[in-house]
This record gives structure tokens, C-alpha cells and sequence, in this order.
């Protein structure tokens, strides 16, 4: 078509050997131009796949510390751990507040027990 | 999940493999494509020309490029890997004689017919990636902030705050108070460090886009694909001119130097990404 073609200096490409999965997964998957195929094959989202992929050589235990379960909630994915983590720090300060407001309301019940006299009360937990 | 239906019009002799398309050129037509394995079980690797464009191509089994077939093997690391690599294999080995347009990974025709139907009817497409990447390469770029160890707050003498602290205890005044102050801190902290972090990404991203032809943003990876030492923070790919690759690296490399952060740089690859948007 032009005069490049012919031009003896290949291309600058083929590409690095050595190159890691995920990064030729997120060129050959997900990119490239819309050329709709005669056979449908649904190749998903490249983020969940290479998630899920790379699972396949860490150990539960690694992947369990990084916070992903997958294999619990897939194809959700939306990791239990994390969510389980917010979940902790949750109850945790809702105990911290319930822990506060018992002794500030202990001690408020207690000034209006001297006041009317009456006897104290005591919540046994 | 959408369940193709297909699979019943594939002929048993073979569906068509499209790799990439290129131009119709001497150098292409001379590429040696012999040494090439393409997919597994498939035939020869092999060029379909029509007018000025020629796809890279290879007859496959069809009963092994259905989606019901693909599903399992996409969550089948050693699988996935063997076909995505395959295809890049050939892919690269075209572009060595010319630019290329890849196509996505499993792009199949019902026959070669078809195939030079969809390349006369996109040819203005085609031509305008081909014109578009021709003599540029693709670059990834990643950076990474590492991820400093936790950092303890002093403790508080008075009373652990863990959340091992039994339940309704009752707590010294004020403690509840500094365990919020303290999260605030950690939280605080972590959101500052996450800012510098991803300015550093931003300020790499608009020098490298200064070299570029084109740019385009990636998705980060998580935790899983960086490990828990380090977070993504700049995934990003550049379509670069032939003649500009050093000076590609040279600026790599005096960003390394200039910030803490982490930056990988690969390629140079097909301009897989540089492909879609014409």
C-alpha cells in the first residue's frame, strides 16, 4: 500500500518473552477491535479472571491473607473477608459506644437516683 | 452468562482462527509463519487475502471453540495461559513483517469465506488502525507505591483496646474516645500516603504521555496479582514511535530516580491496546 511496507527494518515488536500472564491477558482479552466473531465466546471480565487465575497458584492461605475468598462467593466475588473485616471494626465500636454510653448513662441514672432518693439500680451483663 | 447458540451451526470440518490482520504485503506474504504452533490442535497457520488486507489465520477443531468448552478452561490457569500465549506467539510473529491489528483472543469464523467477507466489509477499519500503529510499539507501565508495615500507635497504658476487650467491661473514660482518635490517625495517614502515591502516578502518566502517540489507562491490579507488599497504583500503556523507544526508557528511568516509587516498564509489544478506537 505505502512505500513503508517494504522498508527491510521489521517492525519494533514481537513482543517481550518473558511477560507475565496478566499482562498478556489484559491486551489479548479485553482490547483490541471489535470484529464481531461468527462463535460467541463470552471471555468474561478480564479483572475477575486474572483474580481468579492467579488464585490458582497461590495458596488458600496467601489468598486467604490477601482478603479474597473467592471460591466461597464466586462468581459474586465481592470478597467475604473484606467485608467481614468492616463487619469486626463495626461491631467493635458498636460495643465501644454501647460501653460508653452505659457508664456516662450509668452515671447520669446515678445523679438523678441521689436526687430522688431512690435506690440504685444495677444492670448485671 | 450468555450461552451461545452456535454451537450447532460449527461444521465438524473446522471453524476459522483469526489472529490479526495486516496488510497484503511481500513482507507479509514472504513472513515465515512455519515454525508457528497457533492454537492448540489446529492446522497450519496460514494468510486469507482479500483486496489489500490479509488476515493471519488457522483451521481449529470447532468442537474445542465453543463457549461450554471455554468456560471451564477460562478458569484454568495453565489452560488459559497455553491459548494466550499462543495467540500472542503469532501475533508478534506476524508483526515482525508488518503492522498488525490483533484480534481478541478467540475471534472465530464459521469459514474462511466469512472471514473475507468481514475483511471487505470493515477494510476502512482496518487500514485505519494499520495506518494508526504502524511502526509504533506498545508499552506497559506500572507503578506501585510499597506498602509501609502497620504502624503501631503507642499503646495505651490504662487499657487495651483490642477487640479481644470483653464485652461490656467497663472501660477507663475516654477511652473510646482515643480508639476513634486513633483510627482517624490510621485512617488519615493511609489517605495521605494514597494521595502522594497517586500523585506520583499522575505526574509519571503525564510525562510518559508527553513521548506518546496515545495513552490509555488499565485497571490496577489487587492484592492478589501484587502481592500484599506493595498497591497498584498506575496501570497504564503508551503507543510510542519506533525512534522514541530510548528515550522511553531514559525517561523511566529518571523517574525511578526522581520518586520512591516502584515502575515497571514491558514491551515492546504489539499495540494490542491502540487498536479499537479508530
Amino acid at each position: 500500500m505505502t512505500d513503508l511496507d517494504f522498508r527491510p527494518e521489521p517492525q519494533p515488536v514481537p513482543g517481550p518473552t518473558t511477560t507475565n500472564l496478566a499482562d498478556i491477558l489484559e491486551r489479548v482479552l479485553d482490547k483490541g477491535i471489535v470484529i464481531a466473531g461468527d462463535i460467541k465466546i463470552d471471555l468474561l471480565d478480564i479483572e475477575l479472571l486474572t483474580i481468579r487465575l492467579r488464585l490458582f497458584v497461590a495458596s488458600v492461605d496467601t489468598a486467604k491473607k490477601a482478603g479474597i475468598d473467592w471460591w466461597e462467593t464466586d462468581p459474586a466475588l465481592s470478597s467475604r473477608a473484606s467485608r467481614s473485616a468492616l463487619q469486626d471494626e463495626n461491631r467493635e465500636l458498636r460495643e465501644r459506644l454501647e460501653a460508653l454510653e452505659e457508664t456516662s448513662g450509668t452515671a447520669d441514672r446515678k445523679k438523678a437516683d441521689k436526687k430522688a432518693n431512690g435506690k440504685e439500680e444495677h444492670r448485671q451483663t | 452468562m450468555t450461552h451461545s447458540d452456535s454451537p450447532a451451526r460449527v461444521p465438524d470440518s473446522g471453524a476459522t482462527y483469526v489472529f490479526a490482520v495486516c496488510r497484503d504485503t511481500r513482507a507479509v506474504n514472504s513472513a515465515d509463519l512455519t515454525g508457528l504452533s497457533g492454537m492448540p490442535g489446529g492446522g497450519r497457520v496460514r494468510l486469507i487475502a482479500s483486496g489489500a488486507l490479509t488476515a493471519v489465520a488457522q483451521t481449529v477443531p470447532a468442537a474445542d471453540f465453543t463457549d461450554e468448552v471455554w468456560q471451564p478452561r477460562l478458569s484454568d490457569r495453565r489452560e488459559i495461559e497455553r491459548y494466550a500465549r499462543a495467540h500472542h506467539e503469532v501475533v508478534s510473529a506476524a508483526a515482525a513483517a508488518g503492522p498488525v491489528v490483533p484480534l481478541p483472543l478467540a475471534t472465530l469464523y464459521l469459514d474462511d469465506e466469512r472471514v473475507r467477507r468481514v475483511l471487505a466489509d470493515e477494510a476502512a477499519r482496518f487500514h485505519g488502525a494499520l495506518q494508526r500503529v504502524a511502526h509504533h510499539a506498545e508499552w506497559g507501565v506500572k507503578v506501585y507505591r510499597s506498602v509501609a508495615p502497620p504502624e503501631r500507635p503507642a499503646p495505651v497504658p490504662e487499657r487495651p483496646v483490642a477487640a479481644s476487650a470483653p464485652r461490656r467491661g467497663a472501660p477507663a473514660p475516654g477511652a473510646g474516645l482515643a480508639y476513634l482518635n486513633r483510627k482517624r490517625g490510621v485512617h488519615d495517614r493511609r489517605e495521605r500516603r494514597r494521595e502522594e502515591a497517586l500523585g506520583v502516578a499522575e505526574s509519571v502518566d503525564a510525562e510518559l504521555r508527553e513521548l506518546a502517540a496515545a495513552s490509555r489507562r488499565l485497571r490496577t491490579h489487587g492484592a492478589a496479582l501484587t502481592g500484599e507488599q506493595r498497591v497498584h497504583v498506575l496501570n497504564a500503556t503508551y503507543l510510542v514511535a519506533a525512534d522514541r523507544a530510548d528515550e522511553l526508557r531514559r525517561a523511566v528511568g529518571a523517574l525511578r530516580e526522581r520518586t520512591d516509587a516502584q515502575i515497571e516498564l514491558s514491551g515492546p509489544w504489539v499495540p494490542y491496546s491502540f487498536v479499537g478506537e479508530v
